[in-house]
């Protein structure tokens, strides 16, 4: 018997919503499991059979990353450079894009094909020269040197979506502002930027997320506890061989919570934008 | 398709444009090294207590205080096991690099080949004049070419963690040879919850640690003490090799998932009570003793069974490393002094619980280390200990044969792909043969 399109569609929901929820799972089971973790005593984290709730739930693990640890000097460092580099980002990002997307300009093309380029080179060839000049200019175990070097992977990522997003801004509205007695500059500020919102916002997580998960750079250009930042101070939860697990899961449980904040406040610009960049890209 | 014609000024305008941005920072850095100022850089890897990790520290500033130098003129950092060998690469091609640091093992010699070392003999040299002396086998891993290019810090020795309570439950003394080690092992397993040895069989470092320590015990080893001969495929080895064959295989009294383990996996499998006996480094111990008393209560560490050829221990060497590039030495050198003082280093090595076992001879009079049973082994471990790459130093060639996985990858052959251990063997010998030939080309 022909199945009807209403009984398809049921079926592709129901497929739909099975698929959805297996990816739920998939992303929510390793937080839950790291805060269960943080929340078991030592003796139940090693114990034989692995516990999914905890029997005895402590906060012994937070005490210690609280009260034994400078993580708050992680947190704290973490945003510093997380927000900085988010913000740098963005006002180079956009200045570098509109420039790109509407001026002409020689060797243009090349400079756009080079940002590509240069968010392609990974930064484990790149961490020895960067060190070394940070060194030279005395910006290692600065809050400046990894904002800087952070910088060089976000702006020209920023840059490519937002040159992408900008292009399909109509023209019209540009030129009607310079015409009504805009500069280029208020143009882009009072016209193209309200309008790309959606493309700020991605591009605004984005560089948001990769400074604040690094780790390469951040353990290489950082020594004091002043300036590092959490990603390297979770690996000081591991000493030779043997992990500690309890201040390990909170410390990791707690450090991806910004990142989930971000994301729900730009959770609707973000979505649309990652939308329309990939098509307009 | 336009043509586009280049003069030849533009050329060499271009080409110098690219000279000069390709080597600015070696330039720079080449005028920041010099211009550095006097200051005193310390990487330190954590220990296991807080409390060594604080002595530590203020030592570093009280040196500094007695050598003039300023709160502000002194950088103490603290610098994770994980991505350390990147950061220290990076300073060192950045010509900065801390002026002392602690580096493991084969790490020194390394170091040392590379001409990165201050030749520290003299130092060494004044803790062997003190009363009883220092163990000789913390010596192998920080002489290269017949000059220390480290000052030993501790030895790390390889002691058998063993569940006492269980030989006690079952009646059963310590075994005193493998066969009896397996017997005692089949007796007071029971799989899946407790298996007897949680022997690391992954491929991993401590995989190289665990097999070549028994193959010793059979004759065997990887290369001889000229540091060119390799002798991995003999028959000795092979007997070692069938030995554990036989645990894993016949006797079950290795787990099955001992084949997927990472370094942490045996101590993983001792902290969750899964394995009665593991051959590891006291981090378990020290481990134990914050959290885990009670377990730590039931624990013995015990030298390995003897084979035919006896008992042999495996140990390693923390050492510390002074850098040449940094501009003031001489603070360097102060620095790796004043932590060698008999009175401070053993305050440090104290703090540790028994993580560390002092290069210093007399200081194992000292009551602590009489305070417990489970040290008891320690100064014989001291005294006849081999590092890995026995009879051969620890040398590069013998870090690289460790940090390849080239032995795990032979155990494995006979455990995962059926190999007679003699073929795996030969092909094992083959590989580290390349290694080493390679190494003495350099």
């Amino acid at each position: 018997m022909p199945r009807t399109t209403s009984g398809t569609r049921r079926l592709f929901r129901w497929i739909g919503n099975g698929l959805l929820l297996v990816m739920l799972v998939w992303t929510l089971v390793p937080f839950y499991w790291m805060i269960a973790t943080s929340l078991k005593a030592d003796r139940e984290i090693y114990g034989f059979e692995a516990t999914l709730v905890p029997h005895h739930p402590t906060l012994a693990a937070y005490v210690r990353l609280f009260q034994q640890t400078p993580f708050l000097k992680y947190v704290r460092n973490s945003t510093i450079i997380a927000v900085s580099t988010t913000a740098v980002s963005l006002v180079f990002g956009c200045l570098g894009a509109y420039a790109l997307a509407r001026l002409r300009f020689r060797g243009r093309r090349l400079i756009a094909r080079g940002l590509v380029f240069t968010y392609l080179v990974p930064p484990s060839l790149l961490f020895i020269p960067l060190f070394a000049m940070m060194s030279a200019l005395s910006l290692v175990d600065t809050h400046q040197g990894l904002i800087l070097a952070y910088l060089g992977f976000t702006v020209p990522f920023c840059t490519w979506l937002l040159m992408g997003y900008f292009r399909s801004v109509p023209l019209e509205l540009e030129e009607a502002a310079l015409v009504d007695g805009c500069t280029r500059l208020g143009a882009l500020i009072r016209v193209v930027l309200p309008m790309s919102l959606p493309a700020l916002a991605v591009v605004a997580f984005f560089s948001f997320t990769q400074a604040w998960n690094e780790f390469l750079y951040a353990n290489v250009f950082v020594n004091s506890v002043e300036v590092r930042t959490i990603t390297t101070g979770l690996t000081l939860f591991i000493v030779e061989d043997v992990f500690f697990w309890g201040p390990m899961m909170g410390a990791a449980f707690l450090s991806a919570l910004p990142p989930l904040v971000v994301y729900l406040v730009f959770q609707r610009w973000v979505v649309k934008g990652l939308t329309l960049g990939a098509v307009k890209g | 398709m336009t043509k586009t014609n280049v003069t030849r000024r533009q050329m060499l305008k271009t080409a110098a444009a690219a000279s000069l941005a390709t080597t600015g920072p070696w330039w720079l850095v080449r005028g920041s090294h010099a211009a550095r100022a006097k200051k005193l850089v310390f990487w330190q890897l954590p220990n296991f207590t807080p409390l060594a990790d604080q002595l530590q520290k203020e030592q570093v500033y009280e040196f500094a205080k007695s050598a003039g130098l300023k709160e502000s003129e002194v950088e103490y950092a603290t610098v994770a096991n994980e991505g350390f060998a990147e950061k220290l690469a990076a300073a060192l091609e950045a010509g900065n690099p801390p002026d002392v640091a602690r580096l493991y093992e084969s790490n020194v010699q390394f170091y040392a080949a590379q001409g990165h070392l201050l030749d520290v003999t003299d130092l060494v040299d004044k803790m062997r004049r003190e009363p009883k002396g220092i163990f000789d086998s913390s010596l192998t891993a920080v002489r290269y070419n017949g000059r220390a290019y480290g000052v030993p810090l501790a030895v790390n020795p390889w002691p058998v963690h063993a569940r006492i309570d269980l030989l006690e439950q079952h009646k059963l003394d310590y075994p005193k040879t493998w066969d009896e080690f397996i017997e005692t092992c089949k007796k007071i397993q029971s799989p899946p919850r407790l298996f007897g040895f949680g022997m690391c069989l992954g491929l991993v470092e401590d995989t190289t640690d665990n097999v070549m320590n028994l193959l010793w015990c059979y004759g065997g080893k990887m290369v001889e003490a000229d540091n060119k001969t390799v002798v991995m495929n003999s028959p000795e080895n092979a007997a070692g090799v069938k030995v554990i064959e036989a645990m894993f295989r016949t006797h079950k009294i290795i787990p099955q998932g001992t084949i997927g383990w990472d370094n942490s996996g045996n101590n993983k499998a001792y902290q969750s009570r899964q394995a009665a006996f593991v051959m590891n480094p006291t981090s378990i111990y020290a481990y134990l003793n914050q959290s885990d008393p009670d377990l730590q209560k039931r624990t013995g560490l015990f030298p390995v069974p003897a084979g035919p050829k006896g008992t042999i221990n495996l140990i390693d060497t923390w050492a510390f490393g002074a850098f040449k590039q940094n501009p003031y030495p001489e603070l360097a050198r102060g620095l790796i002094s004043h932590f060698m003082q008999p009175a401070n280093y053993d305050k440090i090595i104290q703090s540790t619980g028994g993580r560390w076992v002092p290069v210093y001879k007399r200081l194992f009079d000292s009551p602590f280390w009489k305070s417990k049973p489970e040290f008891k082994h320690f100064v014989s471990m001291a005294e006849t200990g081999r590092p890995v790459s026995y009879a051969g130093s620890p040398t590069p060639a013998a870090g690289e044969v460790l940090n390849t996985h080239v032995i795990p990858k032979m155990i494995q052959r006979v455990l995962v792909d059926n190999w007679e251990p003699p073929r795996a063997l030969e092909e094992c010998h083959r590989r580290i043969e390349e290694v080493y030939a390679r190494n003495l080309k350099l």
